[in-house]
């Protein structure tokens, strides 16, 4: 059972690392014995799950970046929809239509977003370049 | 020309004891686990995880390298790894830097020590 469990945790790694160390890996796993060390290697395998996909495989800097710009899009829209609401008040009053999105403002939106984005994968990979530097 | 391996220093604990460990010889990766508590007489230990995350960054980094080293009668799971020509130059650089740290540390352990006021 514990094998089961073990060797999805393997599968679970990204597929790179599967598939150079998952072999190896499960080989370790039956050449211990005693349930100490078992447990020992379940929980070396759910650290090492965690390291491959928070701080080995790039993931993380995708979903900061997506997250960045889903908070833009958020303020961007808010505040899009502030401003243009207070104009549209100051120049005609309360008109059907204020809340109306047109295409323009859509793809300015979209491409402000994306453009976050980009910007926010290649400032997180400069830093993260930086900040591990060549160090083993 | 000598090779610069000051990026590289200081080397992480686990990068240092796998990197000893395949001073000696060629080794799969369970043997280099049994290495590392041997030489260390059991104080540090170090699981497949953190093994194998090593052993690719310090292969991709051309310090380890995978060895044909085989037996007759191994699981055809095992692999072995070795050190590269760089990957030894880098341990000893690692040494004698430890090496004159320790000198330096037992030169200003043997002074005299003074009282703070």
């Amino acid at each position: 059972m514990t094998r089961i469990v073990y060797r999805g945790l393997l599968w679970l790694h990204p597929s790179a690392f599967r598939r150079q160390f998952a072999d190896e890996m499960l080989w370790i796993f039956d050449e211990t014995h005693g349930t100490e060390a078992v447990t020992l290697l379940l929980s070396d395998v759910l650290i090492s799950l965690a390291r491959q996909w928070l701080l080995r495989s790039g993931a993380w800097k995708v979903a900061v970046a997506a997250a960045g710009g889903l908070i833009q899009l958020v303020l961007g829209g808010f505040g899009h929809m502030l401003v243009w609401r207070m104009h549209a008040v100051s120049r005609a009053g309360l008109d059907a239509g204020v809340d109306r999105l047109d295409l323009t403002r859509l793809i300015y939106i979209a491409t402000g977003v994306l453009g976050g984005v980009m910007c926010s994968v290649i400032a997180l990979t400069l830093w993260l370049r930086n900040f591990i530097g060549r160090r083993i | 020309m000598p090779e610069d391996y000051s990026s590289f220093l200081p080397l992480s604990p686990p990068a240092m004891h796998i990197l000893l460990a395949l001073a000696s010889e060629d080794r799969h990766g369970y043997g280099i686990m049994q290495e590392v508590a041997r030489e260390s007489e059991g104080n540090y230990r170090i699981g497949p995880g953190t093994l194998y995350d090593n052993l690719q960054r310090l292969m991709g980094q051309g310090i380890v390298e995978a060895a044909s080293t085989r037996a007759r009668d191994d699981d055809p799971r095992r692999r072995y790894y070795r050190l590269t020509r760089f990957g030894r130059g880098l341990l000893t650089a690692e040494v004698e830097r430890l090496d004159s740290v320790i000198r330096r540390a037992r030169i200003h352990l043997r002074g005299n020590p003074r009282r703070a006021t």
